[in-house]
């Protein structure tokens, strides 16, 4: 009898949890459609961009790794830290899109 | 990019710039932005270095990029180790020691805050305010209250992309 109870007030509550989930859910997919501009913006945020969050562990006074680079003459190649000199080194990463 | 540019022509005597070309942010094959295609740069995701270069030469070539330039290569190395994607600035000092790291782009993408680190070590570079800043010109019309395009297209360090 007991258990009959229990069921039967189960299931009023979990339909509210799942509304209340349903709409939560529906909210934050709106407010993130919003601040992307649009659907689809909002996935490619949550597709492209999320994963990239909090990404890499240097940090100021870190050493900075070398890595081997392609001039753009297609050809040939340098390093990152041959770039080092007397002087500070402004390191500008990015692409055209 | 403007800002950049700015930056490196203001303090080029004083510092070294490197950009460095790393994959595309909003290439037509991923996240492709209405901006993008507004400003005509349309370009999948290159697939070979070869196609990376070409892009990044379009780039430099379109906008007479001044920086001395690099490309990451298909491993995506650079990209790996500085988390540079989509853009991000640093400043190394003399010994190879990270001095800044900033955000990443684009909503914390600061060339603001490079250029205040090399006015902290070489001293500020003042740039006239521009005439339409006077009170008796003319209201700015809609064009011309537009960024340049050199200011505003996407670029390395600013896809501009939203």
């Amino acid at each position: 009898m007991v258990r009959f109870e229990g069921t039967v007030l189960m299931k009023p509550l979990l339909k509210w949890v799942a509304g209340v989930l349903a709409v939560l859910l529906l909210a934050a997919s709106g407010v993130l459609c919003y601040m992307a501009g649009s659907p689809k913006d909002a996935y490619g945020l949550v597709r492209y961009a999320l994963p990239h969050m909090h990404r890499g562990t240097l940090k100021v006074g870190s050493d900075a790794p070398d890595v081997r680079l392609l001039a753009l003459d297609g050809t040939n190649h340098f390093h990152l830290r041959e770039r080092l000199s007397a002087r500070p080194l402004v390191l500008v990463f990015g692409s055209f899109t | 990019m403007g800002d950049i540019v700015q930056i490196y022509n203001d303090y080029k005597d004083h510092a070294d710039f490197l950009t460095v070309y790393v994959r595309e942010a909003h290439p037509t094959d991923e996240w492709q932005m209405k901006s993008n295609v507004k400003d005509d740069v349309c370009y999948a995701q290159p697939k070979t270095l070869e196609q990376r270069v070409a892009i990044a030469k379009d780039f430099t070539t379109r906008f007479k990029f001044p920086l001395p330039f690099g490309v990451d290569d298909m491993s995506n190395a650079a990209d790996n180790v500085y988390a540079a994607w989509p853009e991000r600035l640093y400043v190394i000092d003399q010994t190879g020691h990270v001095v800044y790291r900033g955000g990443m782009g684009p909503f914390n993408y600061k060339p603001v805050e490079v250029r205040e680190w090399l006015a902290a070590k070489y001293g500020a570079v003042k740039h006239e305010a521009p005439a339409a800043a006077a009170s008796t010109a003319p209201s700015p019309t809609p064009a011309s209250r537009t960024a340049p395009p050199t200011a505003s297209a996407p670029a390395p360090a600013t896809p501009a992309t939203k």
